[in-house]
């Protein structure tokens, strides 16, 4: 908790959080259904119409109303977002924390195997999965889960062995401690800097990431829209209704702007080294 | 330092400025046409090709025996000329004594000979093969003519042999394989170079009996989008382009130098149900659900108002109107009912499978559709697919209801024989057989009076909108569109590209 | 040195480990090589057909056979064949590389260009307004993916300023280079923007750090105008970081900017290897991935050549 107060002391990592804050409201709203229009309703004769007093953001071709599909839209981002940095998160720890922990040839090979995935372009690896699993919000948690997992690792690994080295794990094994317990309680509490910061910083990737996928037309499945579907749809309405590239592009820029004001505050207050995995 | 900030970010974009000015008043190459498409020829042999693509390529390169012209009237392309016998049963063409491959050797009965044998080879996996299989033998009795002995009065024939599936090649390409790797036509331009998904250089084949084509040459360049093309011809970087989203070929009429050209196609939108599924294999469910539908509306929405509501036939000389049609006219309190006799007043859930972007708005349809069967209960689950992934689900029938959009054929008979009868080599796709439909299937194909094949066609067309296997829904629109600088571009419904050998590029 | 013999050392294991993974993920992908290549309606084939196909394309042999094969292939420098071309993998790959390597060498200069004065700007005004203009330039330049820039950027000019970026037949550098570059430089801002910011932000805090230096303290106290502590004393150190970061991300572009190349219609590295997947050839798949892969690795070993080369205290540390 105190960390939470140092970073809303801080200024980017203020105005970060209120985004942060507001989308999290905003994607809550849209999934209890509190939308000022149902979102997957068409209003045939109120088709491609700009912004208004009955519809803020417009209207796109088949007649849904822009905001309340953005209100999905944003819940459907984050929950693409928060379940493949989770993914990434805990494999990547795991994987990073075992290679520490038992080193020599286990070390090599998870941490090859990881290299392995680092030199695969990432959004080319995360193409290939979406193509054999077909695509679908399971699908792109996968695949973004499974490009970040290396990035943890590495965070995950560096410090874990230099703790490692350190007497006081040195001294919980010699006092009998069970592994599990020193691998926890002392290795996981040390790494709680390095982690959320990383975290914070991948949620901002895998929002990057995501919408790159759904422009190449691997998103969500129709009706429900992810930010980067509503953008991809809106690529040939260009000219015609400006609105409905303008309001998602944004949105996930500002979705984005927010993880990013959060993450970098994190990292002025905590100062690890981080990891980069641009798409 | 600041101002260097922003001078740097100023000179970068002058620049770009600049240089995209400068490309404007770059000189075009007036002999040569820029042309471009979205999606890229797939294979360059003129019998087993089926992409919309390729075809296109294709007809600039290789010729067939007979052409259509706007009219759906056969007319000569290597043949001047042609004649039935009185019992139906032979088919005599005389080739034109002009007619040359690119290589400058004559196009002779002897090629026609080979190129049909090709075609009837299960080998060659010949698409049109099943259109030509009343051909019994081939005779050539001197180099201008060709006999073709039917084992039965066989009417659409001649129509089948209009289609770029049936291209005469060079017989000595037949002998030595390299019909896929050469394209040597009589067509009116040449294959100079092809960069698959990049793009095709084309040049004017010196030898066509049609004289010397417009322009010296056609570029062919593979955009990754429609957007993308309309942007390079505002740019006036494209001449010519092929356009298949209505959503970006609508933008076209609006934009001061270009001209679009709308091309009503014989391909069709349609909801196929799975007939071998319950429950669609009842047939209330599948009326119901064509009740249920509101055509015109998914014009309106999905394809933006291009094309129109139609039944199985979309060729004007057979096509019934769709008003007569059972249920064309949405009628939801009908479809309940029928829901009801069906015993599923409660609905049920099933899915449907759609290809991403073919077409491309395959997925705003599908959510359509989706919203206007949730009223009678059928919630749809839309499932969208890589077009691989999609074509060989389709292919199996592994689906409940699929989005699709199918080739049509000038004539009823090739068009659906392959689907709905029980022979069909897509039986597996429709998954619908009904010896009443193969029954009128046949009489009209041996019927050779116009007059008499009309009513066989729209009994047929009846019989099949009632038992609603699929759902049609609308005719589609093909769109070319060009700069105010070229001339001459006429709509043929045998090809979309062929017209470009008499079109000119001038400033 | 002894971390980098290392890396030497595991450079065929990480390659290795890569073939492998991507020869078996592109054979998971369903959709049938043999339908791919034909397209629709090759409902057609009988299964003779089929089968003599798959003989052609060597794709009847056991999956472990075909990696074995391909293995031995590139230890001969052989590819294999592309479906789609029919031409050696490695010619098909090799003709799209000088675009490439043009839109990442570009877009390096426009964000160094741009990035390493702002950010070196920017650390000199510490926290004043100036300094948090560049910041939230820098900081929206992170975060703005790049279609929408790109898009944005192609809307902005061709619906106001009717100036369009010159997309069509793609021209190369060395028929035409005016044509060539006015095509490209669109898509290098486009892909300069992000990376600008990523320098613009590096810089700022390596200038900060190495302004806090004893080394630049001294200057300063001998008398050094600002000008020249900045520029002389304190860029040279404060640039070691921003080489890292651009080659490291240098390294990401050479492996084709997937979705730049879309938006511009660039025929890339990027475009050719999603067109391949998504017509599943197989060979050129796998070629394509190798080869960005092996780019890749080579582009950070030399970064950290580079690194320990340019940073003394690396060098001393070392001793």
């Amino acid at each position: 908790m105190g960390l939470l107060r140092a970073v809303l002391r801080h200024p980017s990592g203020r105005i970060g959080a209120a985004i942060i804050l507001l989308f999290l409201v905003v994607a809550a709203l849209g999934a209890i259904g509190l939308t000022p229009h149902d979102p997957l309703k068409q209003y045939v004769i109120d088709r491609l119409k700009p912004p208004s007093g009955t519809y803020w953001f417009g209207t796109d071709l088949l007649g849904r109303d822009t905001f309340s599909r953005l209100m999905l839209g944003i819940g459907e981002s984050f929950l693409v977002a928060f379940a493949s940095v989770a993914v990434a998160a805990t494999a990547g720890t795991v994987i990073g924390l075992f290679a520490a922990w038992w080193g020599h040839l286990w070390d090599g090979i998870l941490m090859r195997i990881m290299d392995v995935l680092l030199a695969f372009p990432a959004i080319l690896l995360a193409l290939l999965i979406v193509a054999i699993e077909g695509p679908g919000v399971a699908t792109s948690i996968t695949a973004i889960g499974i490009v970040y997992t290396p990035i943890f690792a590495r965070v995950v690994r560096a410090p874990a062995l230099a703790l490692k080295g350190r007497e006081f794990v040195e001294a919980a094994r010699t006092f009998g401690s069970s592994q599990p317990y020193i691998l926890s309680r002392h290795l996981l509490l040390n790494l709680v800097a390095p982690l959320t910061v990383q975290i914070t910083l991948a949620l901002a990737w895998a929002l990057l990431t995501e919408s790159g996928l759904s422009f190449l037309g691997l998103g969500t499945q129709p009706p429900a829209p992810s930010l980067g579907v509503m953008l991809a749809e809106s690529k040939s309405m260009m000219t015609r209704a400006p609105w409905l590239m303008v309001f998602p592009g944004l949105t996930i820029m500002l979705a984005i702007l927010g993880f990013n004001l959060f993450g970098d505050a994190l990292r002025d207050i905590l100062d690890p080294r981080t990891q980069e995995r641009p798409a | 330092m600041h101002l260097n900030f922003g001078k740097t970010l100023l000179t970068s974009l002058a620049m770009a400025t600049l240089l995209g000015t400068a490309t404007l008043v770059l000189p075009a190459q007036a002999a040569n046409l820029r042309m471009a498409w979205a999606q890229d020829a797939t294979g360059l042999d003129p019998h087993t090709q089926t992409a919309f693509s390729s075809l296109r390529l294709l007809e600039l390169i290789y010729e067939p025996l007979v052409r259509l012209d706007a009219q759906y009237n056969v007319v000569p392309a290597v043949a001047t000329s042609w004649e039935f016998s009185s019992d139906g049963l032979t088919l005599t063409f005389k080739l034109d004594p002009k007619a040359k491959f690119s290589t400058g050797d004559a196009v002779t009965s002897a090629d026609v000979k080979a190129s049909f044998e090709r075609l009837l080879d299960e080998a060659t996996a010949a698409a049109a093969r099943a259109n030509f299989l009343s051909i019994k033998t081939i005779d050539t009795p001197d180099p201008q003519t060709v006999v073709f002995n039917l084992s039965q009065p066989d009417a659409p024939i001649l129509v089948a042999m209009s289609g770029t599936n049936a291209s005469i090649v060079p017989a000595s390409a037949i002998a030595d394989g390299s019909v896929a790797t050469k394209a040597v036509g009589s067509g009116p331009f040449m294959l100079d170079e092809w960069d698959p998904n990049v793009k095709e250089v084309l040049s004017a084949n010196p030898n066509w009996a049609g004289g010397k084509p417009g322009v010296d040459g056609i570029t062919i360049s593979v955009l990754p989008s429609e957007s993308s093309i309309i942007d390079s011809m505002r740019a006036n970087q494209i001449d010519f382009a092929l356009f298949n989203d209505p959503t970006i070929a609508t933008l076209i009429p609006g934009e001061p130098n270009m001209t679009l050209n709308r091309i009503p196609g014989l391909a069709y939108n349609v909801l196929q149900l799975n007939p071998s599924r319950p429950p669609m294999d009842n047939v209330k469910v599948r009326q119901a659900i064509s009740c249920a539908v509101n055509r015109q509306e998914i014009i309106d929405t999905a394809l933006v108002g291009e094309g129109k509501v139609t039944g199985p036939l979309t060729m004007a000389a057979f096509a019934s109107d769709p008003a007569s049609l059972f249920c064309y006219k949405q009628d939801v309190e009908k479809a309940k009912a029928l829901m009801a006799e069906a015993g599923l007043a409660d609905g049920f859930s099933v899915n449907v499978i759609a290809a991403t972007g073919e077409p491309p708005y395959a997925a705003n349809e599908a959510q359509v559709l989706q919203s206007q069967l949730a009223v009678i209960g059928v919630k749809l689950t839309i499932q969208t697919m890589d077009l691989k992934v999609y074509v060989d689900t389709w292919l199996k029938g592994d689906f409940d209801m699929a989005v699709a959009q199918n080739g049509g054929r000038p004539d009823p008979y090739p068009m659906y024989n392959r689907y709905f009868t029980k022979d069909g080599n897509l039986i597996k796709v429709s998954n619908y057989a009904d010896p009443e439909l193969d029954k009128l299937l046949q009489e009209g194909r041996v019927e050779t009076d116009i007059a008499k094949r009309k009513p066989i066609f729209q009994e047929f067309e009846q019989r099949l909108a009632e038992a609603a296997p699929w759902i049609w829904i609308s005719s589609t629109v093909t769109y070319t569109a060009n700069l105010a600088t070229v001339k001459g571009y006429e709509i043929n419904p045998s090809g979309l590209l062929f017209s470009l050998s008499k079109v000119t590029v001038g400033e | 040195m002894n971390y980098l013999l290392q890396r030497l050392l595991t450079f065929p294991l990480v390659l290795l480990g890569v073939s492998l993974l991507v020869f078996f993920a592109i054979r998971l992908v369903p959709g049938d090589a043999i339908i791919a290549m034909l397209g629709t309606e090759a409902g057609l084939l009988t299964d003779a057909q089929r089968a003599s196909l798959a003989a052609y394309f060597g794709l009847d042999q056991p999956v472990v056979v075909q990696y074995g094969r391909w293995l031995a292939g590139l230890f001969q420098g052989n590819l294999g064949i592309s479906t789609t071309y029919g031409k050696p993998v490695l010619e098909v790959i090799i003709a799209r590389f000088p675009l490439t390597i043009e839109l990442a060498l570009l877009s390096m200069v426009i964000a160094l260009a741009v990035g390493v004065p702002a950010g070196v700007f920017a650390a000199t005004r510490n926290n004043r307004p100036s300094d948090l203009v560049v910041r939230l330039f820098a900081m929206l330049g992170q975060s703005t993916p790049s279609f929408v820039f790109g898009l944005v950027l192609i809307y902005l000019l061709s619906v106001n300023f009717h100036v369009l970026p010159a997309m069509g037949s793609f021209t190369p550098l060395f028929v035409d280079p005016l044509g060539n570059l006015a095509q490209m430089i669109l898509p290098s801002i486009t892909l300069g923007f992000a990376f600008a910011a990523a320098v613009t932000r590096i810089s700022r805090s390596a200038m900060l750090d190495v302004l806090s230096d004893d080394y630049v303290r001294t200057a300063r106290s001998k008398g050094a105008s600002q000008r020249d502590v900045v520029w002389k004393h304190a860029l040279p150190n404060a640039l070691i970081p921003v080489v890292t970061l651009s080659g490291v991300e240098f390294g990401y572009l050479l492996g084709g900017a997937v979705i730049v190349e879309q938006i511009y219609a660039l025929p890339g590295l990027g475009r050719l290897t999603l067109d391949a997947i998504s017509q599943r050839d197989y060979a050129l798949v796998q070629g394509a991935v190798l080869f960005i892969a092996f780019n890749f690795l080579v582009v950070n070993l030399l970064v950290d050549l580079a690194y320990a080369a340019l940073d003394p205290r690396i060098r001393l540390g070392g001793r």
